[in-house]
């Protein structure tokens, strides 16, 4: 499943970045007319796989967690994912207690659950659901590395999506969340949202591949922003994108800082917003 | 000319052939060549259909010019994607265009169906208190200090800033706090002040996309972008809330990228 989604997620395994997976699926569900009744059980069984790998995957310590979104033909799989110390085991035993009654309301809400210890180790999680009405969508991403984020400073979240039309989805959302959790005021909130807007919408001419990466950075009342993997030459062209009519560059004025970096194959936009208030 | 038609109908008829020819060669300029004052007369020209469809839709729920933005921006769809070379006339395409548009519009604004009551007022619970605490403290608060202030997780919050800037049912029209002495609304309030920020002042003159914005988003992206305000300035000034201003300021750059033919878009 995780080889051919639409959408791969990467974060620490907090209780906070649970809320962060929530609204990414809330994203797509706004964006694909999700039955709100459909939506609601994927939300809770996928709260669920994610809260296992807080609570049990690294035995207290800080691991990733990893989430893979599908989307099919009156179907959606989400794969959730850790490089610990597995569930499986535990889950094998009688389970009463811990995993095992996530587990059982993952069973029950999800149309399909499978169980693996994928190659790299850690455990996968995933789950099939009924999402009645939705289209698959293609390209999707390819195997491989799981984040094309290479040389990108560390990351509070980092996601890659394909088709780049499901940005306009998702990056704003997860913008936005992230920067409350820089302690951006509702104000500055709405610049980081209608920056992710310009991102998403000039993404798609710019990028190398067929899908987009970005990196998310929080630090308190700053936000950094990493857009990858951009053609040699098109992160100043999807900066110059963004000039509307007489308004200047919409991303150069919401981002206090910018810069492009380049390497061998491809470039990353990377840009910093600041609270000042 | 066939023998026996009355004068007043041939010419009807021969105006209506010359405006046909005349509209396929302004789709032409504009559909092959990008010639936007193609496009800008083609507007103009079926603006009236455009409104009279608008109209159809006229609830007091929602602003007409909200209508009128949505119907316009169809619109446009429709005229970027009319072939002429099927043959068929142009408001029999844009029509169902236009009311798809319209209806995509009421889908994405309608509370009853997407939110449940309980989210719908603590929505508007976040609205004010986001207004409340902004003018006690001079500046936008938090997420943090939003939750703490109404008793809520960050999460929830969250949330209802989300549905805040999806649906419209915030409309000009709802009540403002603390306006309820002079039963102001917020387009009330809006007044004439648009008037100083007339096109030229946003040197626009060359530029065909923002004149098909509205005259008070035109001032609020004027403010945001040349004058480089805060949102919360802007609010100050023209009498809107914040999440109002973030509203407009969205779904105006969303249309100036769809008006903006030349950009690079994500598709």
């Amino acid at each position: 499943m995780a080889e051919h989604s639409n959408v791969r997620l990467s974060l620490a395994n907090t209780a906070e970045n649970v809320a962060v997976v929530r609204t990414v699926l809330a994203g797509l569900a706004d964006s694909e007319d999700l039955d709100p009744g459909e939506f609601n059980d994927i939300r809770t069984a996928v709260s669920e796989a994610c809260n296992n790998v807080v609570l049990h995957a690294y035995e207290g310590e800080l691991g990733a967690m990893d989430v893979a979104i599908e989307l099919g033909e009156d179907s959606i799989g989400v794969s959730v994912r850790d490089h610990g110390l597995g569930i499986e085991d535990q889950v094998l035993d009688d389970g009463a207690e811990g995993p095992g009654i996530g587990l059982h309301v993952i069973r029950t809400l999800a149309q399909q659950t499978s169980i693996d210890r994928p190659p790299g180790g850690g455990t996968r999680v995933s789950m099939e659901f009924l999402a009645r009405g939705l289209d698959a969508m293609s390209p999707r991403l390819s195997s491989g590395p799981d984040l094309d984020l290479s040389g990108m400073p560390r990351f509070a979240a980092a996601i890659s999506i394909a088709p780049v039309s499901l940005a306009r989805a998702i990056i704003p959302r997860l913008a936005y969340t992230l920067a409350a959790r820089a302690h951006f005021s509702t104000d500055r909130l709405s610049d980081v949202q209608l920056l992710a807007d310009a991102l998403s919408a000039h993404a798609g001419k710019a990028v190398c591949e067929q899908h987009v990466s970005l990196g998310i950075g929080v630090q308190p009342r700053d936000l950094q922003l990493s857009v990858a993997p951009l053609r040699i030459g098109q992160g100043r062209q999807l900066l110059r994108a963004s000039d509307l009519d007489g308004l200047g560059k919409v991303i150069e004025k919401l981002a206090d800082y910018h810069d492009i970096n380049a390497c061998q194959t491809h470039e990353t936009l990377a840009l910093s917003m600041l609270d000042r208030r | 000319m066939a023998s026996g038609m009355t004068a007043d109908h041939a010419s009807n008829t021969a105006m209506r052939t010359r405006q046909d020819e005349n509209l396929g060669e302004l789709f032409a300029r504009w559909q092959e060549r990008k010639d936007p004052s193609a496009r800008a007369a083609l507007v103009e020209r079926f603006m009236p259909l455009a409104r009279s469809l608008a109209r159809r839709y006229d609830r007091s729920s929602e602003p007409f010019e909200d209508l009128l933005q949505v119907a316009s921006l169809g619109l446009l769809k429709a005229i970027d994607r009319f072939d002429p070379a099927r043959g068929h006339a142009f408001p029999s395409f844009a029509v169902p265009t236009v009311l798809g548009e319209m209806r995509r519009y009421f889908r994405d604004c309608g509370w009853s169906v997407h939110v449940p009551r309980g989210d719908q007022e603590r929505a508007l619970r976040v609205r004010d208190a986001q207004e409340t605490l902004a003018n006690e403290r001079g500046h936008a608060p938090t997420v943090n200090q939003l939750a703490q202030y109404l008793e809520l997780d960050s999460e929830q919050v969250l949330n209802a800033l989300q549905a805040i800037q999806a649906y419209e049912s915030l409309s000009l029209d709802a009540p403002r706090p603390g306006a309820e002495d002079d039963g102001a609304t917020y387009g009330e309030s809006m007044g004439s002040e648009d008037e100083r920020y007339e096109l030229v002042e946003l040197d626009v003159t060359a530029v065909a996309a923002l004149r098909h914005i509205p005259a008070r988003e035109r001032a609020m992206l004027y403010m945001r972008f040349v004058k480089d305000m805060t949102q919360t300035e802007i609010a100050a000034e023209v009498g809107l809330s914040q999440m109002q201003i973030s509203r407009l300021l969205r779904r105006s750059l969303d249309q100036l990228r769809a008006l903006t033919r030349d950009n690079l878009d994500g598709d």
